[in-house]
């Protein structure tokens, strides 16, 4: 059933992804069945199915030809405009995990951030649950990425306001702003790697107070297969790792996520864990009755477990590099060998000397030491052996100093290991290149200096030998070598 | 690369640590510090190539270089502390007297300074044993200066170190280490690779007397060198002290594997056969 209730757009289809993915699904999973569910904004139809089958959903959206697929599909459907969304408090449910820029078309009035708030806010039941995503205009995704938010080409860019958009900048402010409209906040949670499809949801006080090496490995992990072979300014894996370590990690997530019910007392409460993560099955990390924190599967298969301490064995790597501790490196080579040869450097935590498996369902690898040598020079880091400028040569330092064989097979240039495709670190491979060559061609006029001085010499000595050649002595020598010579031969005729 | 990569026998003692051949050392892919210095581990007028590395022998020098522009410098530590692991010292050795090596420029420089009230110090400091004066190449080879010093004690010469990789003595180290484990004590009038080699080898070290500077030499570096490593100097210092500084400048716990270093030195048989390729592609 598809309801057109104004200030619906024809002949525009959403051009960026919408919201959705798994642990949007865990969310929403847990919502209370049979209730009456708004789910406002572009949400993959996955996710809106999940919701239909244990609830009542409504769609809005703005996008005509969206609305018909959705009708088509047997969904109940708004389209239009947010502003002609009746003030009808009839939801128990207001779901917005696509956040609130994409409710206005291009119809009507554009709502701010708190207006969209407002309006989504009346169609909420007292007692009704809102599930809110908010963007991080400072969060990890927007500092990489190379193109700019305010100067968006697509055609769903009619008001790029990127940064200067007045929606809530820190999980303070967003509170304050949905307690102005009402609305209390049972649960929050910062998101990584993306706003429309997290992997990784932490609440503030897991980020505060949990293990922040480990939470820091797991948001450099989440961020990093996001982002793989995409193009970006910098390393996302580092920023996302730094900020949690530093204890910024909500200041710098690509997002936040709000469970909020409205005044007077939420008709329903969600239980939800610490810290959620998974790109199919979901784990929960949480801290066990002992205060020791544990992981355990909530969706699929998979084993729970304590989480492992300790930092990422490829930042403790990447530290003692810069440091040029080569006592400490060789021992984190030499350690990582014997204990886990085929596990990645960006999968390894290590705790003392006891190195562990950060997430056990990624297969094993091969090459890792090759693969740590190529994040070391595709990252432009200062490291101890900084003449090794090529893949091999380093790879090969890496095994001795891993106390494995030096002699590493070639491995053919097409097997390159997949990066984040980082703009600096491009500087910064320029930057070597251009010195690599500088050097090689002062050192090929060295070689032609070092020639010309042999030539010289060399001539010198030719001069010598010709001149000592003319001499009576050197002549008879001569006919007497080639006596000899010629009766040396005869002897082999003879013998043969 | 260069032929100071030869002197005293290093680059032999490094390819008979690597496991390679110890009389014909392959080429080494860089420059190797050859004596303890306060710059940037390359001797004074080394004509340097850019782009190839310098395997000096500490941490802090290769801070050093670094900050002196030197980008590529690498620490591998000491060939003598190599040639210590391979020459492991059987049971203690009986250890008597002082080895003294009398501070000497080298053979373009001419020290000026009064020998005779030196060796009369050395003699009223080394009362507890015989001293042997161990000279340099040039100043053993003159009969004047080597006569001077036999009237108080041994005199000896661990060898010449090479030049142009030619006549060098591959055993110089090696004449040296096994000269340091008869003595009890190592002294000079200078800090230098020897007083470190010494204490390395398990003698007391000890660093006195007139310093004999050179015509044209720098004073500051010279001061600098005493208020940087105030523990290596003085006739009776704290051995604790002087043998972790010692060990330190020498690049103590940094020693590569062999398989470590031959990757570095560009002895691997990889790099040997394929360097002309590789050499510019980045990564």
């Amino acid at each position: 059933m598809m309801e057109m209730i104004g200030g619906e757009m024809p002949s525009f289809t959403e051009d960026r992804p919408r919201a959705g993915g798994a642990l949007f699904g865990y969310l929403a999973d847990q919502l209370p069945a049979g209730a009456d569910v708004l789910v406002a904004g572009p949400h993959t139809d996955q996710l809106i199915d999940a919701l239909a089958e244990r609830s009542a959903v409504t769609c809005l959206v703005r996008s005509e030809p969206e609305a018909i697929e959705l009708d088509a599909r047997g969904r109940t459907v708004l389209c239009g405009t947010l502003a002609k969304l009746p003030a009808a408090e009839k939801y128990d449910v207001v779901v917005a995990l696509d956040g609130l820029d994409r409710l206005c078309s291009v119809e009507d009035e554009q709502l701010d951030w708190a207006a969209s708030l407002q309006a989504l806010k009346r169609a909420l039941r007292p007692g009704g649950t809102l599930l809110l995503a908010v963007e991080n205009e400072l969060g990890v995704h927007r500092l990489v990425d190379p193109t700019t938010a305010t100067s968006a080409q697509t055609d769903s860019a009619w008001r790029p306001l990127g940064e200067f958009d007045t929606k809530p900048g820190n999980p303070t402010r967003l509170a304050g702003k949905l307690s102005a409209e009402g609305l209390a906040i049972d649960w929050l949670g910062s998101a990584w790697p993306v706003p429309e499809a997290p992997t990784l949801i932490a609440t503030p006080n897991a980020l505060q107070d949990g293990p922040a090496d480990v939470l820091a490995a797991v948001a450099a992990s989440a961020v990093g297969s996001a982002y793989v072979e995409k193009a970006v300014l910098s390393d996302p894996r580092r920023l996302a790792a730094a900020a949690v370590r530093g204890g910024l990690g909500p200041e710098f997530a690509a997002a936040w996520l709000v469970v909020a019910h409205r005044a007077p007392r939420p008709a329903a409460a969600l239980a939800l864990p610490p810290v959620l993560a998974g790109d199919g099955p979901i784990v929960e990390i949480a801290p066990g009755p002992d205060g020791a924190w544990a992981r355990r599967p909530l969706t699929g298969e998979g084993e729970a477990g304590p989480l492992p301490t300790g930092r990422l064995l490829e930042e403790l790597l990447l530290g003692a590099a810069l440091r040029h501790d080569l006592p400490v490196l060789r021992r984190l080579l030499t350690g990582w060998a014997a204990a886990l040869p085929e596990t990645t450097a960006d999968n390894v935590v290590v705790h003392h000397d006891a190195f562990a498996v950060l997430d056990p369902s990624i297969p094993p690898q091969t090459d890792v030491i090759r693969r740590f040598a190529q994040t070391l020079l595709g990252g432009g880091y200062a490291h101890p052996w900084p003449a090794a400028t090529d893949l091999p040569t380093l790879t090969s330092v890496l095994h001795g100093a891993a106390g494995l064989p030096d002699d590493v097979p070639p491995v053919p240039a097409e097997d390159e290991i997949p990066l984040p495709d980082s703009r600096r670190e491009h500087e910064e491979q320029l930057r070597a290149l251009r010195r690599q060559i500088a050097d090689a061609t002062s050192r090929a006029q060295w070689y032609e200096r070092e020639l010309n001085k042999r030539d010289k010499e060399l001539n010198k000595l030719r001069k010598q030998v010709a001149l000592f050649s003319g001499t009576v002595s050197f002549r008879v020598a001569k006919i007497g070598f080639g006596v000899a010579r010629k009766a040396r031969n005869r002897l082999r005729k003879g013998l043969k | 690369m260069h032929h100071a990569n030869h002197f005293y026998g290093h680059a032999h003692i490094l390819a008979e640590y690597c496991g390679l051949d110890r009389e014909h050392p392959p080429r080494i892919n860089g420059y190797l510090q050859h004596g303890w210095n306060v710059v940037d581990g390359l001797g004074a007028g080394t004509p340097y190539v850019p782009g190839r590395p310098i395997f000096v022998y500490s941490e802090q020098t290769r801070r050093r270089a670094w900050s002196m522009g030197r980008r590529q410098a690498t620490v591998v530590g000491a060939p003598f502390l190599y040639l210590l692991t391979m020459r492991p010292s059987v049971e203690e050795e009986k250890r008597e007297g002082t080895i003294w090596y009398p501070f000497h420029g080298w053979e373009g420089q001419h020290i000026a300074g009064d020998h005779e009230r030196q060796v009369e110090e050395i003699m009223e400091t080394e009362r507890g044993g015989p001293v042997t004066f161990c000279l340099y190449w040039h100043e053993f080879r003159n009969d004047a200066v080597r006569a001077s010093y036999e009237k108080y004690g041994r005199v000896i010469c661990h060898g010449y170190r090479g030049y142009q990789w030619r006549d060098t003595d591959i055993d110089f180290l090696d004449n040296q280490l096994a000269e340091l484990r008869r003595h009890k004590r190592v002294a000079s009038n200078r800090l230098s690779s020897a007083i470190f080699h010494g204490i390395a080898a398990g003698c007391e070290g000890a660093v006195y007397g007139d310093p004999m500077h050179l015509d044209k030499e720098h004073r500051p570096t010279a001061d600098r060198i005493r208020r940087s490593w105030p523990e290596l100097h003085g006739k009776h210092l704290d051995a604790a002290a002087a043998r972790a500084s010692a060990l330190s400048e020498l690049g103590d716990g940094y020693l590569a594997s062999p398989a470590e270093l031959r990757a570095m030195l560009g002895w691997t048989g990889y790099y040997t056969a394929q360097s002309a390729e590789t050499e510019a592609v980045p990564a």
